[in-house]
């Protein structure tokens, strides 16, 4: 047997795996979306996925996206702190503090998010102890910004995690000429290390963007039902209303979101590949 | 010859264990109070006067969800052709009720149990519009009101118009769950709808006329409005943790449920209801017995316990603060005064025969809920 056929019959599992558990499901699940139950190309699930969700799908992007940028401002100075820093007692408790979020569960996170966050929870309480505002003037952050924060919250170590190590296998004698000829901390970060680290920033970003799409007990915890993301509303059509149809056009709906940015990151990446020879 | 001593020692375990434990499921919707009632109360009562049956309390979501869950699982097994099904006894709502039974996946049991003949109410005929005689017994009726934090609230609203102006004086004092978090919300605005939308004996009773729904602009346009100036929480227990909290002042509740928490102490003691006019909601849970249930016989003894005046009493009445399911005079002797009258602290009977409503019929109820998603929410 020649080794390319050895090749493909190791693949064959994993390509399978695929096939049955990802792109089937997915195939029926885009099927149910466009036709209706005489199994004739519809729109209808579309046009009431819009009339009753339009609000939501423009306020699932808005959180998704804020939580990227966020996300992205977060990881870099982290990163850049964990690569830049010259007191190696910052450095050591940073790399030992900024993963804890990578293993705490979601629905976790916003069940400690719904006791921290709340109007009389203990942010507040702490500001209102020292002597910040009055306990009138508090806010309860249960509502969007809930949602942000706790995404925010748990997607910065995992982009940290993947920038961090990308900043350290980086040749440290560029950095260093550059900090020998008087340029700035920051200004190393922004000129020299961010234009080579940006392939690796860009997929820690798309593959949190697509984590966030998904995660339904977020939204439902820590915030109340309207506007909501668009898992929770899909949750609700089959729950209450066992409505697959309206739910698999939500679906497709959420791809057209995802691939929107892979396909603005593989675009990126051709037009990189083009110029620079491999 | 291991591996054949051991299947040889499976099949025999597994003989065994048939033989002498009964398993009868019980699959519940609605909040953790109803699992809990199943699982702590009953189940074990039943266990203990039918030695060698287990009693397994399955909980499937609040709201109108768990029921819809309860119906797929029922209907997957139809359609699959399941000699047996899954469930034993299930506990849903109204509006499932009539979908059940109009598509035959339930038994006729009533009229077999000792206890059907204590029922005489509508709600154990009529569900929401659809015939449901024979098929369920009422478990409990309950009621949804405003609760009110009376040391905040001074210029308590009596109806919803009032409410309404409170509203817009008092901006974010106001909570509910929207329709995506349990019964509670979609009781505030399905009361809200027969409030405004005019006509509501018609929604009630009907006849079901699909243009009706095109008069409720304007009411649902107000309600748009009025939740600009209200928290949207996230469920029927997050309602009344923020009432807990004092993070808002006034919010629907479920009586019941309300009547627990101020008992275990998880309300401030100034809380109180009050039924708001022109009315709001309430609802029976009806336990019902699948078509094809592999236990049906002990499913239907559990229910003639669960019926029974003296359960009805203790469980129902004294231990959960649900309103009777059975016909309140079976349970006279069975109670104290003081339990029986705990019901009727802030809500007399008289307030709940006036403005105590039934939920529209299913096919209203559900365009009011679509009208909330497309001209509310969104």
């Amino acid at each position: 047997m020649t080794q390319k056929k050895i090749g493909l019959l190791l693949l064959l599992p994993a390509l399978l795996m695929v096939l049955v558990l990802f792109l089937f499901p997915l195939g029926i699940s885009m099927h149910a979306a466009f036709t209706d139950k005489q199994g004739v190309l519809t729109f209808e699930h579309f046009i009431k996925a819009q009339s009753l969700y339009s609000t939501d799908m423009m306020f699932t992007l808005f959180i998704t996206l804020t939580a990227s940028v966020l996300v992205c401002l977060c990881s870099l100075v982290l990163s850049g702190l964990m690569g830049l820093s010259e007191s190696r007692f910052l450095v050591a408790s940073l790399k030992w503090l900024y993963r804890w979020p990578l293993f705490i569960p979601f629905i976790v996170a916003a069940q400690c998010m719904r006791t921290f966050l709340a109007k009389n929870g203990l942010m507040n309480n702490s500001f209102v102890a020292l002597g910040l505002y009055e306990p009138a003037s508090s806010i309860s952050f249960l509502d969007w910004r809930g949602i942000i924060i706790t995404f925010v919250w748990k997607q910065t170590p995992f982009v940290t995690l993947m920038l961090a190590g990308a900043v350290a296998s980086l040749d440290r004698s560029m950095i260093e000429a550059a900090r020998n000829l008087g340029a700035s901390r920051l200004r190393v970060m922004v000129e020299i290390i961010i234009p080579q680290v940006m392939p690796v920033l860009m997929v820690g970003l798309i593959l949190s963007f697509v984590t966030m799409m998904s995660v339904l007990s977020v939204p439902m915890m820590v915030a109340g039902s309207q506007p909501t993301l668009l898992t929770v509303d899909m949750a609700f059509r089959i729950n209450s209303y066992g409505d697959y149809p309206t739910a698999n056009a939500l679906g497709v709906i959420s791809y057209c979101m995802t691939s929107l940015v892979a396909w603005f990151y593989l675009r990126q990446q051709m037009r990189d590949h083009a110029h620079q020879p491999m | 010859m291991k591996s054949k001593l051991l299947a040889f020692a499976l099949a025999a375990g597994l003989a065994i264990s048939a033989a002498s434990a009964q398993t009868l499921t019980v699959a519940t919707a609605g909040d953790q109070n109803m699992v809990d009632y199943i699982k702590d109360y009953l189940g074990p009562m039943f266990e203990k006067a039918n030695p060698g049956v287990k009693v397994v309390a399955v909980g499937t979501g609040p709201g109108d969800g768990g029921s819809q869950k309860i119906y797929e699982k029922l209907d997957a097994q139809k359609k699959a052709g399941a000699a047996k099904v899954d469930f034993d006894v299930i506990v849903v709502h109204q509006k499932m009720a009539g979908t059940l039974a109009s598509e035959s996946l339930l038994d006729k049991y009533r009229e077999r149990i000792a206890t059907g003949t204590l029922v005489t109410r509508e709600t154990a005929d009529n569900s929401l519009g659809a015939n449901v005689s024979g098929y369920v017994m009422p478990m409990f009726h309950s009621q949804t009101a405003i609760a009110y934090n009376a040391d905040l609230v001074k210029d308590v609203p009596n109806s919803y118009t009032e409410l309404a102006e409170w509203v817009k004086k008092n901006p974010k004092k106001f909570g509910y769950n929207g329709i995506k978090g349990g019964m509670s919300g979609v009781a505030f605005v399905s009361g809200w709808v027969t409030a405004f939308g005019g006509d509501a004996g018609k929604l009630e009773k009907g006849p079901y006329d699909a243009a009706t729904k095109a008069n409720w602009d304007k009411a649902l346009g107000d309600l748009k409005a009025f939740n600009t100036n209200v928290v949207i929480t996230p469920g029927n227990a997050g309602t009344l943790d923020m009432l807990n909290r004092g993070e808002i002042a006034m919010g629907p509740v479920w009586v019941d449920m309300f009547y627990s928490w101020m008992a275990e102490g998880k309300l401030p003691p100034n809380m109180k209801l009050k039924l708001v006019s022109p009315g709001m909601p309430g609802q029976p849970m009806y336990y019902a017995v699948p078509a094809k249930a592999a236990e049906a016989k002990l499913a239907e003894k559990f229910i003639a316990l669960a019926t029974s005046p003296e359960v009805q009493a203790e469980g129902i009445v004294k231990r959960f603060n649900w309103y009777p399911g059975i016909d309140a005079k079976n349970l006279q002797g069975k109670l104290s005064e003081g339990d029986w009258k705990k019901l009727f602290t802030d809500i007399t009977p008289e307030d709940l025969a006036k403005n105590g409503k039934p939920f529209p019929i299913a096919p209203y109820f559900n365009d009011i809920l679509e009208g909330y998603e497309k001209k509310v929410a969104n």
